[in-house]
């Protein structure tokens, strides 16, 4: 689809210039308009407040802001488009701004079906203004047609008695009072208005899912979405997805509570709120009981009260995770659960029975750990005494709770001090650099601490990734902290000691948090790097690669905070996804 | 003046001179022996990658002797470049490592102000044919080229004597460690039977001894070390010459012989003028003469380049293109700028993965660059590179070419495409052409790259 015919369609959407309410109507429900078959449907209800979140006036200071818009904005094609919108504000006497909060008033419901079809209904509130922009726009693209020599481009056709449209035989759409019907088919159009004249079968809204789905979303969602999950699990692409996610060891350890979950339910209900400067959305699965011996158990919180620990309040955190997951009922699990992987998981037993002297991985060793861990991604702060990376990498660490710490401390000391040696040894076969180790303190902690020695670096503000590690190994209490960074390591350890030991969020096997701000500070720190890579890349000139870089930068930074949280919570599976998003937040 | 009326058959160039130094004697364009847009265009293949038309068009205003000129000496700020490109090249090293390397060295083959000191640079790589993989690290590769770049054009003894100081060159070639008691004689054998005299001409004692030349040579660290109590300092015997031998007397041994300087003559010749026709010693001897006295590497691709052999029958579209040739001449001929980190995926699925030589005589070239799988892989690279969407992008754009210099109906930007990609070396109709791939939907920038990648599909264009 071109740009124009793109115009055409967003045009579409800016057609009630008159205040709601002059001309309402009483109209069937969106939902009986679209075929009961239908994989997914998103329904927005109040769309005033997620516009005026999206389109109002800060959230247009900051996309015009963004370097990848200053580019564009002199180029012919975004020329047109204002041009075009333009004249509709005049032709509508009023701005783009107000012309498209009318015109959603009454919401709008979007629906894909299996094949591909889609279906867009829009209810507006002013039935003449919408025939006559809809003449303006057939105008423009036939005077468009005619001037380069084509044929018609618009043509029109009459189903269950409503005029058909469609533009260069792509699309299709529809006028029925104040609601607008757009299609990527005329066959998908068809089957709404046969849906609408009572012609045609059952529809969405009298499928007993989606009714209990839209039961489920809590009554003040700006927006609902629905997921037939049951259908979309029987396509060979979701399928293999999930399957994948099953083979790959680390993919189950983290993901498999969610997904198992995805694959027992059949449906997937969701609310989208606004709250304050972020936009919730609460998922709820259809209720089903989670089996306490089935393979995703080992992330199925074992009493009531047990759960997920709250995120550690760390300095330049970029990102932070806290899993539910039994390693030792994972591991012992892996013949069921990775019935193809046998010979590497007995590779990776006998390396970890040399680095654990012989001890038994499940019952020796991976049982120490609780099932409560954090992991913790953050920025780092280097030592300029030895100097910055060139490429500044996160440092990253998990933080775990150990059974008998007393006991293990040795253990896993010594386990550890193999690993480096090992590291070493491998490094040393490539007459590369290998790492120093150290003993430090921190308060009353010991860490042991490796590091690179920086003696001779020639260029201090250059040096190589290398030097983004130092790996340290920390214990606290019956924390154990095992971090890519000596500053990280230290940085837990102060956590840890000025956040009381916090009771878990019942329920909740995962949470995720991502900070937009740190991220957006981690990126503009490889900004250089970034720009190299994306030139090499993409084929980008420097211009080029700068403003899409700087682009991305301000889209993270426009997040403020991303947050996520799944589990059994108050009674169902629930994932709760919250993004705060940062309108103030000024674009490079 | 169009194209139209200063195209040529490459045909048309003249019959390869019998006598050597006629050979050898600068090509002056006569009435027998036009200079046009064919010949100009096989010069910027040979001495570079390729040419846009603008770069087509100055050439063929300058002729062909001031256009060489500009070769050699760019009056582009082609040191400012080079810096610029050290700086991305050693970041990318350190932060992508070997394959954002070879993604910054495509793209500098594709805008250097200088791209006969590019292409001598890989005719280099190829022929040291150290293996990247035992580098272990991607500044070496980098440091490595820009070594071999620094004299690419320039004395090749320093270039050889620096070669035995690289740590890439060393640990290509397994020579990174060399004792007194235990010499290492890889990097010597690669020495004499690859790099300078050629087989047949040293014997397992010269080997040994040229070993022994260069033992106390270490790579620590990522750094060339000599250390001289691992230096064997006695006295050596190699090809009949007798001394206390080190590197750099070992270069000044084996290119004091004449194999030497005829090994790499002919290379060169293959190098630029043909790939499969080996020159006759009487018709190298003057070549071999003039570079044995001064070592000047870039003499002797001055003289070949301006001679009547290189613009004559002999020479013309008589190399199968390398695949970096023919990816890269598409690119700059189109002026557009594409992912060179894909590209370089490309390159090595056709057999050219920067860095990593299938051998130690580097790579054969040839014909043995086309086989049925290649061959269909560059009709794939060509359809991707011109496709408009995916890996590439829409970096490729014929029809706005053909509209940048004044193509604007669509039988003439037909007809300037057949031109600037093939020069009149095939008898076509363009417009039969463009009929034949109008059928595709689109419009004419979607019928410009299908005749692109059509043409780009002719054998004339797999030959450089």
């Amino acid at each position: 689809m071109k740009l124009r015919d793109v115009l055409f369609l967003a045009s579409l959407l800016l057609l009630c210039p008159r205040p709601a309410g002059a001309q309402e109507e009483v109209r069937a429900p969106a939902a009986s308009w679209i075929p009961e078959d239908a994989v997914f449907a998103l329904e927005i209800l109040r769309p005033a407040p997620l516009l005026e979140m999206l389109c109002g006036e800060k959230a247009t200071a900051l996309v015009t802001s963004l370097p990848a818009y200053r580019r564009n904005e002199e180029t012919k094609e975004f020329q047109d488009f204002l041009g075009l919108v333009k004249l509709l504000e005049a032709d509508l006497e009023t701005d783009w701004r107000s012309a498209l909060a009318r015109l959603t008033s009454g919401g709008f419901s979007f629906a894909l079906c299996p094949g591909g079809a889609a279906l867009l209904i829009v209810d507006g509130s002013d039935a003449d203004m919408l025939q006559s922009l809809h003449g303006v726009l057939l105008g423009i693209a036939r005077a468009e047609a005619e001037k380069q020599g084509k044929a018609e481009r618009v043509s029109s056709s009459e189903h269950a008695g409503v005029t058909c449209w469609t533009f260069d035989d792509k699309g299709a759409h529809a006028l029925i009072g104040t609601r607008l019907v757009l299609a990527s088919s005329q066959e998908a159009l068809r089957a709404a208005l046969e849906l609408q004249a009572g012609d045609a079968g059952a529809s969405l809204a009298t499928v007993p899912a989606f009714q209990a789905a839209r039961l489920a979303a809590l009554q003040d969602a700006a927006a609902c979405l629905y997921l037939d999950l049951a259908r979309l699990g029987r396509a060979p692409r979701v399928q293999r997805a999930l399957e994948e996610n099953r083979r790959n060891p680390l993919a189950a350890l983290l993901l498999s509570g969610m997904a198992e979950a995805l694959r027992q339910s059949s449906w997937l209900a969701g609310a989208l709120r606004i709250e304050q400067d972020a936009l919730v959305l609460e998922a709820t699965l259809n209720e089903i009981e989670r089996d306490p011996q089935g393979p995703a158990a080992f992330a199925l919180p074992a009493a009531p009260g047990d759960g997920a620990l709250p995120h550690l309040a760390l300095p330049r955190r970029v990102a932070a995770i806290s899993l539910y997951r039994d390693l030792a009922r994972f591991y012992a699990a892996k013949d069921d659960l990775f019935p193809e992987r046998t010979s590497e998981l007995i590779f990776f037993e006998n390396m970890m029975g040399i680095f654990f002297t012989g001890r038994e991985l499940t019952g020796e060793v991976l049982a120490q750990a609780r099932p409560a861990m954090r992991l913790v991604v953050a920025e780092q702060e280097y030592d300029l005494a030895i100097g910055t990376p060139l490429v500044q990498l996160p440092a990253f660490a998990a933080v775990l709770e150990l059974d008998e710490p007393e006991e293990f401390a040795e253990v896993i000391e010594e386990a550890w001090q193999k690993a480096l040696g090992l590291i070493n040894f491998t490094r040393g076969q490539q007459a590369l650099p290998g790492l120093i180790i150290d003993r430090v303190t921190h308060g009353d902690t010991r860490m042991t601490v490796a590091y690179f020695s920086s003696a001779g670096a020639e260029d201090r503000a250059r040096l190589h990734q290398r030097f983004n590690f130092r790996p340290a190994l920390a214990l606290r209490g019956d924390h154990l902290i095992l971090s890519s960074s000596e500053g990280l390591a230290r940085d837990i350890l102060d956590a840890l000691d000025q956040d009381a030991r916090q009771a878990p969020l019942a329920g909740a096997d995962t949470l995720i948090e991502l900070d937009g701000g740190q991220l957006a500070s981690l990126l503009e720190a490889n900004h250089a790097t970034l720009v190299r890579q994306n030139m090499i890349e993409k084929g980008h000139t420097m211009e080029e690669a700068e403003a899409e870089v700087s682009t991305f930068i301000a889209l993270a930074r426009l997040v403020d905070r991303l947050e996520l949280c799944a589990g059994s919570l108050q009674g169902a599976t629930r994932f709760r996804a919250a993004a705060r998003l940062n309108v103030e937040a000024p674009a490079r | 003046m169009t194209a139209r009326t200063t195209l040529s058959r490459g045909s048309e160039a003249g019959p390869a001179p019998a006598d050597p130094e006629q050979a050898w004697q600068p090509y002056q364009p006569g009435d027998g022996r036009p200079w046009n847009l064919a010949l100009a265009a096989h010069l910027l293949r040979r001495a570079g990658f390729g040419a846009s038309h603008a770069r087509l068009q100055q050439a063929f205003a300058a002729g062909p002797q001031r256009t060489i000129d500009v070769l050699l000496r760019p009056e582009a700020d082609a040191a400012a470049f080079d810096r610029a490109f050290d700086e991305h090249e050693a970041a990318a090293a350190d932060a992508g490592g070997e394959h954002a390397l070879r993604g910054w060295w495509l793209r500098r083959m594709l805008e250097t102000p200088h791209p006969l000191q590019e292409k001598t640079t890989l005719f280099w790589l190829g022929h040291v044919a150290a293996d990247g993989s035992r580098a272990g690290s991607a500044r070496l590769l980098q440091e490595h080229v820009r070594l071999l770049r620094s004299q690419a054009l320039g004395d090749t003894r320093i270039l050889l004597a620096s070669l035995l100081r690289d740590p890439a060159t060393l640990l290509g070639h397994g020579a990174e460690q060399s004792h007194r008691s235990r010499p290492n004689e890889r990097l010597a054998r690669h020495l004499l039977e690859n790099v300078t005299l050629g087989p047949g001409a040293f014997s397992q004692e010269d080997v040994q001894e040229a070993a022994r030349a260069l033992t106390g040579g270490f790579v620590r660290d990522g750094r060339y070390a000599f250390v001289a109590r691992e230096h064997d300092a006695g006295v050596k015997r190699i090809l009949g010459r007798q001394g206390s031998f080190a590197g750099d007397d070992l270069i000044d041994v084996l290119l004091e012989q004449p194999a030497t300087a005829e090994r790499l003559a002919q290379k060169l010749c293959r190098w630029l003028i043909a790939d499969e026709d080996e020159p006759e010693r009487a018709l190298i001897a003057p070549l071999a003469a003039a570079f044995a006295h001064e070592h000047d590497f870039g003499k002797l691709v001055e003289t070949v380049l301006r001679s009547n052999l290189f613009f004559s029958a002999r020479a013309y579209r008589r190399k199968v293109k390398s695949p970096i040739e023919y990816a890269l001449g598409l690119v700059i001929a189109l002026e557009g700028v594409v992912s060179t980190t894909e590209l370089a995926k490309d390159l090595a699925a056709l057999g050219q993965e920067l860095f990593r030589p299938p051998a130690a005589k580097g790579w054969a070239g040839g014909r043995r660059w086309i086989d049925e799988a290649t061959l269909a892989r560059r009709h794939n690279l060509a359809a991707d590179l011109l496709r408009g969407a995916g890996r590439y992008g829409d970096r490729l754009d014929p029809h706005q070419v053909a509209r940048r210099h004044g193509c604007e109906r669509e039988d003439s930007a037909a007809r300037f495409l057949v031109d600037l990609l093939l020069q009149g070396d095939r008898d076509l109709d363009a417009g039969a052409l463009l009929q034949a791939v109008h059928g595709t939907s689109g419009g004419p920038a979607a019928a410009a790259r299908a005749l692109a990648r059509a043409l780009a599909r002719f054998p004339e264009y797999q030959l450089a």
